[in-house]
């Protein structure tokens, strides 16, 4: 029994990493511009099937394709602020919630059209199996794990000991005040939305490398990681990190216990309790 | 240094400031007196680039800053400290007066950090606190302090003892007085017109959007007109 929950609480890590990675991004660009970034899921998976079809179709490496495609997600990252949300950022709310709406159907046609409705998953190679006792903890899900801290880290010493992380902090807490600071608000978006898809894409690769890619994912995920946010407490990075490993230790603890079929509904329970007793998340404040 | 010719501000098609005209020089104290609503802070904030001139000019030694950008004009050396504190409240103290240096790339940031901290020991102490959990006084000393780590050629303050007890009000203008002696250029907006025409070498008085007196403070403070109207006298 015990073992049984270790095993499911490891195996939980790999995707609660995977959810972290997703709301972290998204509590960035809702931090700083208040947008609902729906279409941060699909992007992400851009990254993934981009990876995919560098590896299988042109031959690199797995670690060579990573790289690029962080490079293009970011890319695309940075286009998306100053095509689709730029133009809205002083306009009615409502607008920025159309565009991320369309946005959301764009990204998914433009998949769809290179990539095909096929569901894929990246082959990394990666088949080793470590025992711990009476655990076993593939390689690949070790691996990943520990991307997600580094990843995780690298975005908190980023955020709290650069100029630039803390007037990313500054622009979400007193857009004015840090104009009064000197800070370019024009161009700390696209900082964040650069730092915030690349977290995306990382998160991708990790899904189309433990599970799979298809149509449709992206926008799952993205469910999921509004859900770790609230769930978290809205605005808080720490709370972001404990809600996304919740949820994902929870999902895998429901999936190994009772059945994969209710894991979903089992993790929104969790989450509807936790928020009865705590109306403003695990580390929100109370308002 | 600071020249402001026939400034205009509108809100949504409404003028609020009607063709306003001052000027500051280096070393000066200058006060922007009147009633609530006359106009002050309006003129403050196109100055620092937080609402677009609708017409006239700003410039600032010499350049044309009337369409900057806010984060231009404060590289230009002009800081304010804005109405209402305006702290980061979940950055701690010392995050908030590392925010101040921001545009700053010189050494002497740190040494800076410390000489505020020595002006303010309330902020030595309270250093890594949350900047949302100190009191109104606290937060205002933590603003200052804040403008100041830009090492701003002027400074800017915006109704400084707004919401302030009496008490904390006068430890706030001890603190521009203090300021002032440094050689910090001060251009003042508030509404306490006796503590600032006390403060300042030189005022003007808002009336509705437009300047209607100017000239030395003390000259204004003796005025029957400013006596009746401001000082209560």
């Amino acid at each position: 029994m015990l073992i049984e929950i270790l095993q499911q609480t490891i195996n939980g890590l790999a995707i609660g990493g995977v959810y972290v990675l997703i709301a972290l991004g998204l509590t960035t660009v809702f931090g700083i511009l208040g947008i609902a970034h729906f279409a941060h899921g699909s992007i992400s998976m851009f990254g993934g099937y981009l990876t995919y079809f560098l590896v299988t179709a042109q031959g690199l490496p797995v670690l060579a394709a990573i790289p690029v495609a962080l490079a293009a997600g970011i890319l695309l990252g940075l286009l998306v602020e100053i095509l689709a949300y730029r133009p809205v950022r002083n306009a009615n709310h409502i607008n920025a919630f159309i565009v991320a709406l369309g946005l959301t159907m764009m990204v998914e046609g433009i998949n769809l059209q290179l990539f095909g409705h096929e569901q894929v998953v990246i082959p990394t190679g990666l088949s080793r199996v470590f025992r711990l006792g009476g655990i076993t903890v593939p390689e690949l899900r070790l691996y990943v794990i520990v991307a997600a801290i580094v990843l995780v880290v690298a975005m908190m010493i980023f955020v709290e000991r650069t100029k630039t992380g803390q007037a990313i902090r500054a622009v979400a807490e007193n857009r004015d005040a840090a104009i009064l600071m000197g800070v370019n608000v024009r161009t700390i978006p696209l900082i964040v939305f650069g730092m915030s898809t690349a977290l995306g894409v990382a998160a991708g690769i990790m899904v189309g490398a433990l599970f799979a890619i298809a149509p449709g994912i992206g926008e799952g995920l993205v469910v999921k990681g509004f859900a770790v946010l609230i769930l978290g407490g809205l605005g808080s990075f720490p709370g972001a990190i404990l809600g996304g490993t919740v949820l994902g230790i929870t999902e895998s603890i429901a999936a190994g216990f009772i059945s994969s079929a209710y894991k979903d509904v089992i993790a929104f329970v969790v989450m509807i309790l936790v928020l009865l007793i705590r109306p403003q998340g695990l580390l929100g404040r109370a308002p | 240094m600071l020249s402001v010719r026939d400034l205009k501000v509108s809100y949504g098609g409404i003028e609020v400031v009607h063709g306003v005209s001052l000027d500051v020089a280096a070393g000066e104290c200058v006060a922007l007196i009147g009633a609530n609503g006359a106009g002050k802070s309006s003129t403050l904030k196109a100055i620092c680039g937080l609402v677009p001139a609708s017409g006239g000019s700003i410039s600032f030694e010499g350049n044309d800053i009337t369409r900057a950008s806010g984060h231009a004009i404060v590289r230009a050396g002009i800081t304010m400290c804005p109405e209402g504190r305006q702290v980061f409240p979940q950055m701690s103290v010392i995050q908030n007066l590392r925010m101040g240096a921001y545009t700053r790339t010189d050494p002497e940031q740190e040494a800076d950090l410390s000489r505020m901290m020595d002006m303010f020991p309330i902020l030595r102490e309270r250093q890594s606190q949350a900047a949302g959990k100190l009191s109104g006084g606290e937060q205002e000393m933590l603003a200052i302090a804040r403008a100041l780590m830009a090492r701003p050629r002027i400074c800017l303050f915006d109704e400084p003892s707004l919401g302030l007890a009496p008490k904390i009000v006068a430890s706030v203008f001890e603190t521009l007085a203090r300021i002032k002696a440094m050689g910090v250029t001060i251009l003042l907006v508030e509404q306490n017109s006796m503590m600032a025409l006390n403060l300042a070498d030189r005022a003007y008085l808002f009336e509705a959007g437009r300047i209607v007196m100017e000239g030395a403070a003390g000259t204004l403070r003796n005025h029957p007109d400013v006596m009746r109207a401001y000082l209560g006298h």
